[in-house]
């Protein structure tokens, strides 16, 4: 028969011929393998049929805190017979001497027929009966010592389950021990034939690779698709002044949105100088002729973690005014939401933006397939929903096969004149964008959103794409 | 976003014999409506809140008719001139100065009808009525009443049986100790006399915004209604009256006028607008090349009167869309009533090329090597708690950035440091197999006009024979091997790493990040094995490799 093995396995083979029984103990002594490498070699060899893998129990016994104590001091019953040794003495002067052991003590002493129990007239009266000779409780406590026993060393059974049955006299430890032996089939086995071939088929350690987070992959290649589509990007800060977070996207100030439930605000900072005195002034007005009401600079200026990046973009078509432009900003954004397996407080965000004089909103519609086409989405349709800073507004549905339904994705529209118009933007403008986790979720077939932040490292070495 | 549940054989009948379940549910998501959850008899759509008048299967069912062309234009209001009279005195002027009203007659309520309208008043409340502050509204039972009524202001000592209540409570008594009280009482302002409903009998019918009175209870045996909207607001009162309004009549009631008169206040006209939309707006933003008839018969669809005349289109707007700004919603309801469906899409050729942004391009290509040195990417919140920043990090952050009121209690402070996060990740993860040697890129926050941000990497190592050669070793290759710097080290302390095993990270003489042996204190914070050896460094990117 020609077998080929790893040179674990010969080890341990070539060990086990030595000594017909061994355990990966003494495995790693005699053939210098790691630990490891043993129980992966003993693994294999039991695959093969070549050894034959048996799982022992060892139970060990040895005093516990009061057994030790008995060994020591002597029994409950023990002292109770020393006590009544000279003469009998009444119930209640020995309950007094031995307190909480009197219990086991009268009753052990009886048991051994150590003691007799006289009913006087006025008190109880216990007496001793004859030589009180060693009981066999005794005896184990004397053979247990200070050291650990085997339970097979223990011969009398009976005094055992007695001292188990005390609290903290005996501590038991089970440990489950393996040993190997050679199979017959393996005992016919020629080493010195045996070729300098390895085992191609046999297991091997895991690799892992350092790697992006899956996350920031996603992240990635949403970025590449962007600037292949024309697209250059703008950053802006995750802290941002409300205006340009809400004022300058014509949400009014009593807006339900702009309460502390929905958003993040910062404490004790407000924002210094965070717009051009032009842009305050406009942006003043239209809410006063949008929205009927005296608009406030002090809200305007209070800090907020950015609920979107529109602000970013925003602020980038406001300070630059271009006619004709593709931009786009990524990033995280924050929403004051109790966290679940579908929200978290704070996620990443893209949002493209084209500006130009012939833009329409079936072009926005075009890009959106075009976005999901090269990331591999291309059941889509869309449905209208509503945005209060894009007019008209549209939502996107992807079919998500795995899941068998529709999905929300991205959301787009063209920016409101409520909001272009006081910035001093002339030209139409289409947004469209999103939250990035909803698609990584569908690349990597996840259900909880939260999985990405957990950085579980067996996930993080070990997830895959599915789509 | 509020949801609605509609019952299908209810809504079918609202809509119309022309109409099947199956148009309906195919249908409904182009109202703009999500549908949430389906079965057999019912189900349960989310509708946006500038649309308020979708709070009802009415409201939704006039959509629907629209779209299916079964019913087209504008829903007209037909209010006719009734006996009711509605008498304001001046003293409301300092509290909440508007109130306006109508009479709804001859209606039939079942109970889901009136869950429905329960449901609207909510949504009104909340919108446009801004939690009750700019807008409350009250439905009472009209037979209950005797006319006419006045609006008015009382002391805080007048009594009277409130909603689901069997006994008289002074006015005070439910501002403090009633929950309706507590959460709506601030928009009194703490005024000594507040401000009440009361019929000629002298009946309290309502103290809004706060509560209604038992008396004029709405039951499924009730057919006529009083509505009041009482406000701070003259057009937000008008706005939720149309909505109601509209409801109500499509719910079969017919509908009375109420005379108000007294301290600025007068009857409701609920009159529609007029706004003249031009054909080219409407095709250039669409992509379309749509005549004005064709227009015009699209926002017919939607709901909206609109005649064409030469190039463009003369559109009546119901007093109830108070969401309509101007044109661009006009073309929004264009869109709608064509049906997006209807729309192809279009691939605009690129004029511009794309780019990635400096800052990206750097963090990319640092992270990039990391990987190469064997690094594994993690990703955690800049948002995050101050028991893992700080207290588990043997730190006392006294300059924290804080975000008010956070509904989860490990998002509470800014992070200044990213080092935190990945100790916290090795925490969670001492079962996977050493050695874990990750990193992060991200934005840290600190205090300085009005928010400083800046851009930092972090790296750890930990194994048990981490040391600092080793984290040394790497840090310096990664700034040689990305960007040609030559960084040096210098022995420094830091509470989070080991005295004697800590070092600045300078380059030309600038301090850019720290870097060391993770403090044994600090490791043991973090329920990392004792034997586990952590040395890990944080470089400040911005400044350094970009500005």
């Amino acid at each position: 028969m020609s077998q080929v093995l790893h040179p674990i396995e010969k080890k341990i083979i070539k060990s086990l011929m030595e000594s017909e029984s061994s355990t990966p103990e003494k495995l790693v002594e005699s053939t210098k393998l790691s630990i490891d490498q043993v129980r992966r070699g003993m693994e294999w060899l039991k695959l093969k049929g070549l050894a034959e893998v048996k799982e022992i129990e060892k139970i060990t016994l040895k005093l516990g805190k009061n057994g030790l104590d008995a060994k020591n001091n002597g029994l409950p019953e023990r002292k109770l017979v020393n006590n009544i040794q000279g003469e009998p003495k009444s119930f209640a002067e020995v309950q007094n001497l031995l307190k909480s052991d009197f219990n086991a003590a009268i009753a052990n002493a009886k048991k051994n027929d150590w003691i007799q129990i006289e009913k006087g007239e006025n008190s109880t009266k216990i007496s001793l009966k004859g030589i009180a000779l060693q009981s066999p409780e005794e005896k184990l406590i004397d053979f247990f010592g200070i050291d650990e026993k085997m339970l097979n060393d223990i011969e009398d059974t009976e005094a055992l389950a007695s001292l188990k049955k005390r609290p903290d006299f005996i501590s038991q430890n089970i440990t489950k021990l393996k040993t190997i032996s050679l199979s017959e089939k393996a005992k016919n086995i020629d080493f010195e034939v045996s070729s300098e071939a390895i085992d191609v088929e046999a297991k091997v350690p895991q690799t892992h690779a350092a790697r992006i987070h899956p996350l920031k992959e996603t992240i990635n290649e949403i970025r590449e698709i962007f600037v292949s589509l024309g697209f250059s990007e703008v950053s802006g800060n995750l802290a941002q002044p409300s205006f340009w977070n809400f004022d300058a996207l014509f949400t009014p100030q009593d807006h339900p949105a702009r309460e502390m439930q929905d958003t993040f605000y910062i404490k004790d900072i407000k924002a210094g100088k965070f717009a051009s005195s032009q842009q305050i002034r406009s942006v003043s007005r239209s809410h006063k002729l949008g929205w009927g009401y005296d608009w406030n600079i002090s809200e305007a200026q209070r800090m907020a973690l950015r609920t979107h990046t529109t602000c970013v973009t925003i602020k980038h078509l406001a300070d630059y005014k271009p006619d004709e432009a593709r931009i786009f900003s990524l990033g995280r954004v924050f929403r004051n939401e109790k966290v679940s397996y579908k929200h978290l407080a704070e996620f990443n965000q893209v949002e493209g933006v084209v500006i130009g004089n012939n833009v329409t909103l079936r072009d926005l519609m075009g890009l959106q397939e075009e976005f999901y086409r090269r990331i591999g989405l291309t059941k889509i349709k869309f449905w209208p929903t509503f945005f209060p800073y894009t007019e008209p507004s549209l939502q996107s549905m992807v079919y998500n096969d795995r899941l068998g339904k529709w999905i929300e994705l991205f959301g787009m529209g063209i920016f409101r004149p409520e909001v272009t118009k006081p910035l001093g933007i002339s030209k139409p403008v289409l947004a469209w964008g999103g939250g990035i986790e909803r698609i990584a979720m569908l690349k990597y077939g996840i259900d909880d959103v939260r999985e990405f932040y957990n950085n579980n490292l067996n996930w993080l070495r070990s997830a895959t794409k599915c789509q | 976003m509020p949801v609605v549940q509609l019952y299908l054989n209810r809504l079918q009948k609202l809509v119309g014999k022309k109409s099947n379940k199956n148009k309906i549910l195919s249908k409904i998501p182009f109202l703009g409506l999500d549908i949430e959850e389906q079965t057999n008899e019912y189900l349960r759509v989310e509708y946006s809140p500038n649309r308020p008048d979708y709070a009802t299967d009415f409201g939704i069912a006039l959509g629907l008719q629209g779209l299916f062309g079964i019913k087209t234009g504008m829903p007209k209001l037909s209010i006719k001139k009734g006996n009711y009279n509605l008498r304001v005195d001046s003293s409301v002027k300092k509290v909440r100065p508007y109130i306006t009203s109508i009479i709804a007659k001859n209606g039939t309520l079942d109970d889901e009808t009136i869950r429905q309208l329960i449901t609207l008043q909510e949504d009104l409340h909340f919108g446009i009525g801004r939690r009750r502050k700019k807008a409350s509204i009250g439905i009472h039972d009209l037979e209950k009443i005797e006319f006419p009524i006045k609006y008015t202001t009382v002391s805080k000592n007048h009594k009277f049986i409130p909603l689901d209540s069997s006994q008289e409570i002074p006015l005070s008594e439910i501002l403090e100790k009633t929950e309706v009280g507590k959460e709506y009482g601030s928009i009194l302002n703490n005024s000594p006399k507040v401000p009440i409903i009361l019929d000629a009998k002298e009946n309290t019918i309502s103290f809004p915004p706060i509560i209604n009175s038992a008396l004029t209870t709405v039951s499924s045996n009730t057919s006529n209604l009083l509505i009041e909207v009482t406000a701070t607001d003259k057009n937000a009162a008008e706005d939720s009256l149309a909505v109601v309004a509209i409801t109500l009549q499509a719910a079969g009631f017919q509908l009375r006028s109420v005379k108000i008169s007294g301290a600025n206040n007068s009857s409701p006209l609920l009159k529609p607008r007029k706004i003249i939309l031009n054909s080219d707006l409407v095709n250039n933003i669409l992509g379309l090349n749509l005549s004005t008839t064709m227009i015009a018969s699209s926002l017919r669809k939607s709901r909206i009167d609109a005649t064409a005349k030469k190039n463009k289109i003369i559109c009546i707007i119901p007093r109830y869309r108070f969401d309509i700004f101007g044109t661009m919603d006009l073309v929004e309801e264009v869109a709608l009533g064509y049906g997006i469906e209807n729309l192809k899409s279009t691939l605009p050729p690129s004029i511009s090329v794309g780019e990635k942004n400096d800052i990206t391009k750097a963090i990319d290509s640092l992270s990039l090597i990391m990987i190469g040195l064997g690094y594994t990417e993690v990703v955690n919140s800049s948002l995050v708690s101050n028991q893992i920043q700080n207290e588990l990090t043997n730190r006392s952050n006294s300059d924290v950035i804080q975000v008010v009121e956070s509904k989860s209690l490990e998002h509470t402070i800014l992070r200044d440091a990213i080092i935190p996060g990945i100790l916290e990740n090795l925490s969670k993860n001492i079962h996977e197999q050493y050695p874990q040697k990750l990193f992060e890129t991200g934005i840290v926050f600190s205090k300085g006009n009005p928010i400083q941000e800046d851009s930092h990497l972090a790296g750890i190592s930990a194994h048990n024979d981490a040391n600092f050669s080793e984290i040394k070793s790497i840090l310096q290759s990664l700034l040689k091997i990305g960007f040609n710097i030559d960084s040096e080290t210098k022995t420094s302390s830091h509470p989070i790493f080991s005295e004697g095993k800590t070092a600045n990270i300078l380059v030309n003489e600038k301090i850019v990040g720290i870097l060391g042996e993770i403090d044994s204190k600090v490791i043991g914070n973090f329920k990392i094995r004792e034997e586990v050896k952590v040395v890990g460094f944080e470089i400040k990117l911005s400044g350094l490799i970009f500005d």
